[in-house]
């Protein structure tokens, strides 16, 4: 009990929402079941303990399975399955912006020899500017939580990416310098930023879209319409379709669901 | 939707682009300027009268009656705390420009406690019987690799190899010296930024595998002051110390506790060693462990010697802290019966209050009304039911009674509608 980092507080959280079922439209748009999200977060945990050297690479470079690979084959995983040419442009420029605002904040911005000791603008650690600054770029582009996920995550990538190019173009930089991508398994800044950006999307489009009064309904095509009452909200007996949907019954169905709202 | 027809079609895409010019243009305009410096133009004003490491700007921290409380090479924000060597607290009240004014809150009742508690306490620590206590040891690192010490480096960042690392290698040495094991990871993370931590997280939890009773990071300050830190202490030139705790760490009130304990330890055994304790904006990687310290070693116009003073007065009192005296029968300070394990119930009655509680919140917001929120919540049993029960039996029987599991309403499903869906998916600010 005496070691709480912040990373396995949001593990925790994340895994009571999806236990209790809370998690369920993000997980939806996140195309997991809830046995796929639990696997993933073990995954994350177990993979922690991995670190993969690097050894043709300039430095000593390493990538972790849990704080790295994971996180970021999810992100791929979501951009395979993405259904357009326009969610893919979304994501990936999300994860551009992302990665350019967070470079300017944390690297520019606050930074300088005498600087201390996180930079004289540092109202925020960086372990929070990844995320918000992931889900905050994918809902102003694409209200979506999908993006949001694939900005932070890929963001943070971006930016450890970006920091290697540096470093190999510093004469100075001792051989010994580790570069360990994901180094810090489930505490790490990609694992954080890609769950607290979608909780982001989640609390800001979902809360936002509820308080506005739900999808527009004048004018539209009526298909459209009944298409967009999907999932069903406020029905009776909801929950026992909710239940039939995640456990594999009617699965088509359930896709076809996925694509009403935000996504 | 209402909300989005506000910001017109297109919006998404257009604000996506704004911002990437934005931050390209942000890119170029800050990576033109000499030194990053953020105070460039006072930097070119006084290029020519002040030496380079004295441009840095810093903030004043004065009491309300204009007395000078602290000066640190950092913004404050307020509600930022300052804990005094004597144990008063001053919280920030205003800031303006490079100015704070802080108001005195009271003095610390745990500073005081832990006053007289070291005061009454007089260990001798053994090399040999310390080996068998704390196989984990201590954990050291810095996050900023490239800081030097003016007057004796040259220059006040040395690009992967600062004169910190000597600083770190002294409070090494003096514990390896007591029979402590120290992991000491060099690893370097420049550039001198905040994304520095970042990269030092890996490190941080790196060292944690190893299981350690502490884990320091140390660092020196930047203000141009070398006087504010220096002081004679046991007939010695020190630089003295900051302890920074970073207050949007979740289990601050540990790390608080671990820092409060240090100071007051340290500062019995070498008078004030220890200036203060601040609470500032940030984590510094300290919600990985309650014993997660960040020090500044005096400012990078001390000298190097002040500064490594100044750190083994410090390192002396880590023994008696954690816990890696031979005393048996030490007497526990209050609330000391664990190291810094003062704050875990405290963050997991957090976690589990603001899990609930978020949880109901995020439940009706998506329910839409108080009658489906009541009815999504009475349905929890059949939910877990569904995860873990025996769903798939309940619902043949379910299905054999003659109920649809899928269609509430008619049409809702039809290839029509979902084909209608696809088509329009792309188009989300039509909301």
């Amino acid at each position: 009990m005496e070691r709480f980092p912040v990373g396995i507080i949001i593990l925790i959280v994340v895994s009571i929402l999806i236990y209790l079922g809370l998690a369920h439209r993000a997980l939806d748009r996140m195309r997991l079941s809830d046995r796929g999200a639990l696997v993933v977060i073990a995954a994350i945990i177990l993979g922690s303990f991995i670190n993969i050297p690097l050894g043709f690479l300039p430095f000593t470079t390493s990538v972790n399975v849990g704080g790295a690979l994971v996180p970021i084959g999810l992100a791929i995983y979501l951009l395979l399955r993405a259904g357009t040419a326009k969610e893919w442009i979304r994501a990936l420029a999300g994860a551009a912006i992302t990665a350019v605002a967070v470079y300017v904040v944390g690297s520019l911005i606050n930074t300088g020899t005498t600087m201390e000791p996180a930079g004289r603008f540092a109202f925020i650690d960086a372990i929070y500017l990844y995320p918000l600054a992931g889900g905050i770029v994918a809902y102003l582009i694409g209200r979506s939580r999908r993006a949001a996920f694939i900005a932070a995550t890929l963001g943070v990538l971006l930016v450890d990416i970006f920091h290697y190019v540096w470093l190999l173009g510093q004469p100075g930089a001792p051989q010994n310098y580790a570069v360990a991508i994901g180094g810090a398994g489930a505490f790490d800044t990609i694992v954080l930023a890609g769950i607290v950006a979608i909780l982001l999307a989640e609390l800001i489009g979902e809360s936002l879209e509820r308080f506005a009064g739900g999808p527009k309904i004048e004018g539209r095509p009526p298909e459209l319409i009944k298409a967009l009452k999907k999932p069903e909200l406020n029905r009776p007996g909801e929950q026992d379709q909710k239940s039939a949907g995640r456990n594999g019954i009617k699965d088509d169905e359930k896709k076809a669901g996925e694509l009403g709202g935000q996504e | 939707m209402v909300g989005r027809n506000r910001f017109g079609k297109g919006f998404g895409l257009l604000g996506g682009i704004l911002a990437v010019l934005f931050g390209v243009a942000l890119l170029f305009v800050i990576r033109s300027q000499p030194g990053q410096q953020p105070v460039p133009v006072m930097a070119e004003v006084h290029e020519n009268i002040t030496p380079d490491h004295l441009v840095g700007k810093f903030t004043t921290i004065m009491d309300e009656q204009g007395n000078m409380l602290s000066m640190m090479a950092r913004t404050v924000f307020v509600g930022d705390e300052l804990y005094t060597c004597e144990g008063r607290i001053y919280r920030m009240e205003k800031v303006e420009g490079d100015q704070a004014e802080a108001k005195f809150v009271g003095m610390d009742p745990q500073i005081v406690s832990y006053q007289d508690f070291y005061a009454g306490e007089n260990m001798p620590v053994l090399a040999s019987e310390v080996a068998q206590q704390g196989k984990g040891g201590l954990a050291v690192y810095h996050t900023h690799t490239d800081e030097s010490y003016v007057p004796s480096d040259g220059t006040e960042s040395i690009p992967f190899k600062g004169g910190i690392y000597q600083i770190g290698k002294i409070m090494v040495d003096k514990l390896r010296g007591k029979g402590i094991n120290v992991h000491y990871d060099e690893t370097p993370h420049d550039p001198h930024d905040n994304n520095a931590y970042t990269r030092s997280r890996r490190t941080a939890a790196g060292l944690l595998q190893n299981k350690p009773a502490a884990i320091f990071d140390i660092h020196r300050d930047g203000v141009p002051d070398p006087n504010y830190y220096r002081a004679t202490i046991d007939g010695k030139n020190v630089a003295r110390l900051r302890l920074v705790v970073g207050r949007e760490n979740p289990g601050m009130s540990a790390n608080m506790d671990f820092a409060r304990r240090m100071m007051t330890a340290a500062n019995n055994l070498h008078s004030n060693v220890v200036k203060e304790i601040f609470v500032g904006k940030g984590d510094y990687n300290q919600d990985l462990t309650p014993t997660a310290l960040l020090i500044e070693a005096g400012t990078h116009t001390n000298t190097k010697e002040e500064a490594a003073q100044g750190v083994a007065m410090f390192t002396e009192a880590m023994p008696t802290v954690l816990g890696l005296t031979a005393t048996p029968a030490a007497p526990q300070a209050p609330g000391a019966e664990r190291t810094a394990g003062g704050g875990a119930w405290k963050a997991l009655g957090w976690i589990l209050g603001v899990t609930i509680i978020g949880g109901l919140g995020f439940l009706l917001v998506n329910s839409g009304n108080w009658e489906s929120f009541k009815s999504r919540l009475s349905g929890f049993g059949k939910e877990f039911a569904g995860f873990m029960g025996p769903g798939q039996a309940l619902r043949k029987i379910y299905r054999k009674q003659g109920g649809s599991l899928t269609e509430k309403e008619p049409g809702i499903n039809s290839p029509d509608a979902n084909s209608k869906l696809k088509d329009e998916k792309d188009n989300p600010t039509k909301d």
